[in-house]
């Protein structure tokens, strides 16, 4: 009987041919693997501060992941990745001025929305001599919406391989249909579409450090209005960039990792954030690894954003009461347990979010009574073969 | 004008990229490491892209955005 490789022996091979300059050519996964997460979120109840009348439930969402990588021949690999997601609950459908001259937000519908997404993705790569190139294709269906994107991508080593360039391009179309359209006099069908593109440049500082930049650039034109508002109509077009940057460093005297990420983004519908986010990978010997994490988010309002909603505008103002496009600020701080056993990886992750006007570094002129707080819980599983 | 600024931070950051080392290839064990991946979890990392993207207004940055949802 063939002997098993051992799984140390497989990750020094697999790390090495990853690594740049030490294999002759770029090179697809040693391993194959297959990965599940499930997880839940639960978005908090509003308050009756926040909702004088009405329910107060909002989103309760699970959501199950799938992903297959696999090597096809000396120069090819294969991902395939597939996404449910099923969701119950209401959103805010419109705000009013409440009793004690706050807004109040009213929810959507008495018996709440049921919807269901299904999503499939198929990617394929070739490795070359100093980098490779690839392509994906994805399809994305759900009650009131279909997506299909596809994209492509290739990199390169320079320098000794101590800097990769890489770039990407995608584009997606999608369809809006919405639910009981008719009943509440919503639009029938529209549609719009998203191309992108990014530069990322990453870099290898010593031995225990490196750094990664990158620029992404959206455009986004078509029917971008949410349809289950009340009010709410957006410019049919939207030019969003974004620049991150990120830095990786291994503690030698504590055998961990620590990530620090920050990204600025702008739109042209006014909006403006900050995030930055890090987190440290602690080691316990071969088979543990624990990981606190921490993230901090801030954004300034849409132009046309407005607390309370007005019914005596024209519809082809600009106007939106989402609390998305609000100026508000995001605490999150989580914390993930993994475990290896053989060529089985084990995580649970916990995650709690809080968004609150109060934590904006941005003036916060009308802030929203609708932000989120929520619960999120993760289990996951790696299996390599 | 934000995008000037945004662009001359991004050129700045790439000449400070010409000050760092020669690390030697067997000098790479750990850059190597799991743990030192810009995304050490590929599932965990698109859920929370997916979550935040339903929850905030932006989106993007270390690559061109994949497909869209309703995410209301």
């Amino acid at each position: 009987m063939k002997a098993k490789p051992s799984r140390s022996l497989l990750a020094i091979s697999t790390t090495a041919l990853a690594l740049p300059g030490i294999a002759i050519a770029d090179a697809p996964p040693v391993n194959s693997s297959l990965s599940y997460q499930v997880s839940n979120y639960k978005e908090d109840n509003l308050t009756r501060e926040e909702s004088p009348f009405g329910d107060l439930g909002r989103y309760d969402i699970d959501v199950h992941q799938f992903q297959f990588i696999s090597p096809i021949g000396r120069n090819f690999s294969l991902q395939v990745d597939a996404n449910y997601e099923d969701l119950s609950g209401a959103s805010p459908w419109f705000t009013t001025l409440g009793p004690s001259g706050s807004p109040i937000v009213n929810l959507s519908g008495a018996s709440g929305i049921e919807d269901s997404r299904s999503e499939l993705s198929v990617g394929t790569r070739y490795y070359l001599e100093n980098g490779s190139i690839g392509g994906n294709i994805g399809y994305s269906e759900e009650n009131d919406y279909r997506a299909t994107y596809g994209g492509i991508s290739a990199e390169r080593h320079f320098n000794n391989d101590l800097t990769t360039v890489s770039i990407s391009l995608s584009y997606s179309s999608d369809d809006i249909f919405p639910t009981d359209a008719e009943i509440f006099n919503r639009v029938i069908s529209e549609d719009k579409s998203s191309t992108s593109a990014a530069i990322n440049i990453s870099q290898i500082i010593n031995q225990v450090s490196t750094f990664q930049t990158a620029f992404s650039i959206t455009e986004q034109s078509g029917f971008l209005t949410d349809p289950y508002k009340l009010i709410d109509t957006r410019p049919d077009n939207k030019t969003q960039i974004a620049w991150s940057n990120s830095y990786r460093r291994y503690i030698r005297g504590s055998d961990a990792a620590w990530h620090v990420n920050y990204r600025f983004y702008h739109d042209d519908f006014g909006v403006t954030s900050h995030t930055a986010d890090m987190s440290w990978h602690q080691n316990f010997g071969n088979t543990i690894q624990v990981i606190p994490m921490f993230r901090y988010y801030n954004q300034s309002a849409a132009d046309f954003f407005t607390n309370v909603d007005d019914f005596s505008r024209p519809a082809t103002d600009f106007q939106s009461s989402d609390y998305r496009l609000s100026a508000f600020g995001a605490i999150s701080a989580g914390l993930t347990v993994k475990t290896t056993v053989g060529d089985w990886d084990a995580t649970l992750t916990g995650e709690r979010y809080l968004a609150n006007e109060k934590y904006s570094a941005f003036s916060v002129s009308q802030p929203s009574a609708a932000l989120v707080r929520y619960f999120r819980v993760s289990l996951g599983l790696d299996f390599s073969f | 004008m934000k995008l000037i600024r945004t662009l001359l931070f991004f050129t700045f950051s790439l000449s400070l990229l010409a000050a760092c080392t020669q690390v030697r290839p067997w000098e790479r064990g750990i850059l190597a490491k799991e743990e030192m991946a810009w995304r050490t979890n590929a599932l965990e990392g698109a859920l929370n892209d997916h979550i935040f993207f339903s929850k905030e207004a932006s989106s993007g940055g270390s690559s061109a955005a994949g497909g869209g949802c309703g995410c209301n």
